[in-house]
């Protein structure tokens, strides 16, 4: 047997994606993908990249520049049996079709009794970082997340990325799978053929005893980086990677919690009443709290448009050196 | 223009206040910033400077009567400037006033609402931690931000007092802490009563570097054992044999307040041994000795209870902060301790009064001495310390209290800056 085969493969976040899609594209007739600029052109961050080559223009569809028409043309090929895949060109167009997600592929099942339901993926570049200012970088996520009837999911690595796409073809409803644009370029091990990360379920990226760090998306990234500076600070820190944000995993949360005492939230998202506010209250309202030894600290996207000057972006937005002050002065007991 | 003459607001919650009487009548002539007028509040009197100089008119309120705060009262007349009608006065309404009075009051006003005062700033977690070991939260000293007691501090209550990790202990009688190498004087304390080798801290930090020191704790206090001391002589007898086991051969004694007295002692048998000697408010020295604060101290079983008496030892309460009391209480949890020096105080201060004698001793003392006394000493009063023959040296400090190597560290250290 040949060692070098044997060796961990790595591909980039993108193009586990599109391995998902391939994979799937390959496997079931009744995948489909559905988006602006996907076909020849690849995708405007090129994750569907060469796909229409392989499987045609019936299979790959390009669609007009209408956000809300796309929308409506996958939620209706869903209700009668494909599986489309929905890619948006940046999730801040998600607002032009909230009619959609929200209205439809969010209430069918539930106002039709369960006869119908929508299994439909929606997949959306996110984030800010790449210099695509206010309307090009927004975090909205906890948007959809306060919908019932929607699943969401922020994959953090290539390996998530692609075994969250394959749990989402499965899953009966509609799940938006939210892309860091930062995260396309990033390299990690994927393992071969089609494997399912499950939905709802958030995953312990590091084991530490002085505080835990929830981070969601591209903030998992930074948290663990943090975490390599802290432990050479003495300070032992637990980050777990939210991957789900509806539904949330909360007893891997309260597990921890319970644990190490001090909870820091890390998100890109605007601070304020985001996906930190629940997680924050979600063990204030459990058992877990009576083990917390300090407030509760979030880090979140300032309260501003994302903004074009690069080092206001950068600014905007919880970095590495935030989140060990952040995590230093919680785990020292100094908040 | 005249300068309007105000009822000034000189207190917090003043609404009005009543004239009691005038420096000046009408007419005369008043310099700036000399007495004008005294009011009345329903707290205090005060005096009212005038605001210019001038001559005054139109006094409007009279001895006795109420004036809401920011009316004026009089006017003053530049010289030479005409005095015509007196001024209309438009009297602004105060905003409080403007607020129903049949309104709700706040919750944390209403007697039954519980004041944040008298809760403790606690984690959940240090909570849940002291509640399931029987301990009381409030007993707990927090060192988290704004005194939070935090999980560490109830597990570092429930240890007990660690001794700093510099220190280790001797064999011996009693616990010796000592640390530290270098070539210099060694230097051996002995504390008071009712305190142990950590209330050294501060001195230690200031002390020229370069001796090794060594703090016996007493019988029954910090980490010695509770042993029954009787009598002085017990006592002494025990530091004796303490001091014996470390075989030192030349060292420097500093004893503070009852170990002041033992250290007295201590020069008596071991003259030889004795370089020099500081002593810090030394017992012995005279009857006198505040007996309500030593039994106070010696009976506490709550912050409450001990902080009072710990603000007697020093000359400004303000040291003796709630954590630096919580933290003293946390050294005296054990009850069996507490009954022990408790049953030491009774011995040694019987009725309140210090029961030995160590003046012949210091009047025989064969090597360099100093006393060192706060002239703000509450617990034993600072003229013991003319006892002292002239060969020793008298450092009588202003605003100090009974703990000067507490109070004033960086001073007493320079005392000491001449040592080997």
């Amino acid at each position: 047997m040949n060692v070098q085969a044997d060796a961990v493969r790595t591909l980039s976040y993108a193009e586990a994606l599109r391995e998902a899609m391939d994979i799937a594209l390959g496997a079931d007739q009744r995948v489909v993908l559905i988006g602006e600029d996907i076909g020849i052109y690849g995708g405007a961050f090129q994750v569907t990249g060469d796909l229409v080559e392989k499987y045609g223009e019936d299979r790959v569809m390009d669609m007009p520049i209408s956000e809300l028409g796309g929308a409506g043309v996958a939620v209706g090929a869903a209700m009668t049996g494909l599986r489309p895949i929905f890619e948006f060109q940046f999730s801040d167009f998600a607002t032009l079709a909230m009619e959609q997600i929200v209205n439809q592929a969010a209430k069918v099942r539930y106002m039709l009794g369960g006869a119908v339901s929508v299994p439909l993926v929606m997949r959306f570049p996110a984030g800010s970082g790449t210099g695509a200012a206010a309307q090009h970088s927004q975090s909205l996520e906890a948007w959809f997340g306060h919908v019932p009837g929607l699943k969401v999911v922020q994959p953090a690595t290539p390996e998530d990325a692609k075994g969250l796409l394959l749990a989402a073809l499965e899953d009966p409803d509609p799940v938006m799978i939210f892309e860091h644009k930062l995260l396309y370029k990033t390299r990690g091990p994927v393992p071969e053929g089609a494997y399912l990360t499950p939905i709802g379920k958030a995953s312990l990226r590091r084991e530490g005893r002085d505080l835990t760090i929830v981070a969601t998306a591209i903030m998992v990234q930074k948290a663990l980086e943090a975490a390599e500076v802290l432990a050479g600070e003495g300070v032992d820190a637990e980050v777990i990677d939210l991957r789900t944000i509806r539904p949330i995993d909360r007893e891997t949360v309260l597990e921890s919690v319970r644990k190490t005492g001090r909870l820091l939230c890390v998100y890109e998202a605007v601070k304020t009443l985001g996906i930190g506010a629940e997680i924050s209250a979600m063990v204030a309202e459990s058992d877990a709290f009576d083990f917390l030894d300090a407030p509760i600290v979030r880090l979140g996207g300032a309260e501003c448009p994302i903004p074009y000057n690069p080092d206001l972006e950068r600014a905007a937005v919880p970095q590495v050196a935030d989140i060990i002050a952040g995590a230093t002065d919680l785990a020292q007991g100094r908040t | 223009m005249p300068v309007e003459v105000i009822l000034p607001k000189v207190d917090m919650d003043m609404t009005v206040g009543t004239i009691a009487a005038w420096h000046a009548a009408d007419g005369d002539r008043v310099e700036k910033d000399a007495p004008l007028f005294d009011i009345e509040t329903d707290k205090a009197a005060m005096e009212v400077e005038s605001p210019a100089s001038g001559f005054l008119h139109h006094i409007c309120a009279e001895i006795g009567a109420e004036v809401t705060i920011g009316t004026p009262v009089a006017w003053i007349y530049a010289e030479g400037e005409t005095v015509g009608e007196a001024p209309l006065v438009f009297v602004k309404r105060p905003v409080f006033e403007e607020v129903p009075r049949d309104r709700d009051e706040p919750a944390a006003q209403r007697e039954d609402a519980p004041t944040l005062t008298d809760k403790t700033r606690a984690t959940p977690a240090a909570r849940r931690l002291a509640a399931s070991e029987g301990l009381d939260i409030a007993e707990v000293a927090g060192c988290g931000p704004r005194g939070r007691v935090q999980a560490a501090d109830v597990e570092r209550m429930l240890k007990g007092p660690e001794p700093d990790r510099s220190w280790q202990s001797a064999r011996g009688p009693l616990n010796v802490l000592y640390s530290g190498g270098g070539d210099g004087l060694p230097i051996v304390m002995i504390h008071g009563f009712g305190a142990d080798g950590g209330g050294w801290k501060a001195l230690e930090e200031a002390l020229p570097p370069g001796h090794p020191l060594f703090k016996i704790e007493l019988s029954a206090h910090g980490r010695s054992p509770l042993s029954r001391i009787d009598g002085f002589r017990d006592l002494a007898a025990a530091v004796r044999e303490a001091f014996d086991a470390l075989q030192l051969d030349c060292v420097h004694l500093i004893g503070h307040s009852l170990g002041g007295a033992l250290a007295l002692a201590l020069s008596a048998t071991r003259a030889r041994k004795i370089d020099g000697l500081t002593l810090i408010a030394p017992a012995g020295l005279g009857p006198e000795i505040n007996g309500d604060a030593l039994f106070g101290l010696a009976r506490a079983t709550k912050v409450e209870s001990l902080r009072p008496w710990m603000q007697q030892l020093v000359a400004d309460p303000g040291v003796i902060t709630e954590r630096f009391a919580k933290a003293a209480m946390q050294s005296r949890r054990d009850a069996n301790l507490r009954a022990a020096q408790h049953h030491m105080a009774e011995a040694l201060f019987p009725d309140g009064v210090q029961a030995f004698d160590m003046t012949v001793a210091l009047k025989e003392l064969d090597c360099p001495a100093r006393i060192v006394w706060g002239r703000r000493d509450r617990m034993i009063p600072w003229r013991h310390a003319l006892q002292a023959p002239g060969t020793v040296a008298l450092h009588l400090l202003e605003d100090v209290g009974h703990l000067p190597h507490l109070e004033r560290p960086e001073l007493l250290a320079g005392l000491m800056r001449d040592l080997r």
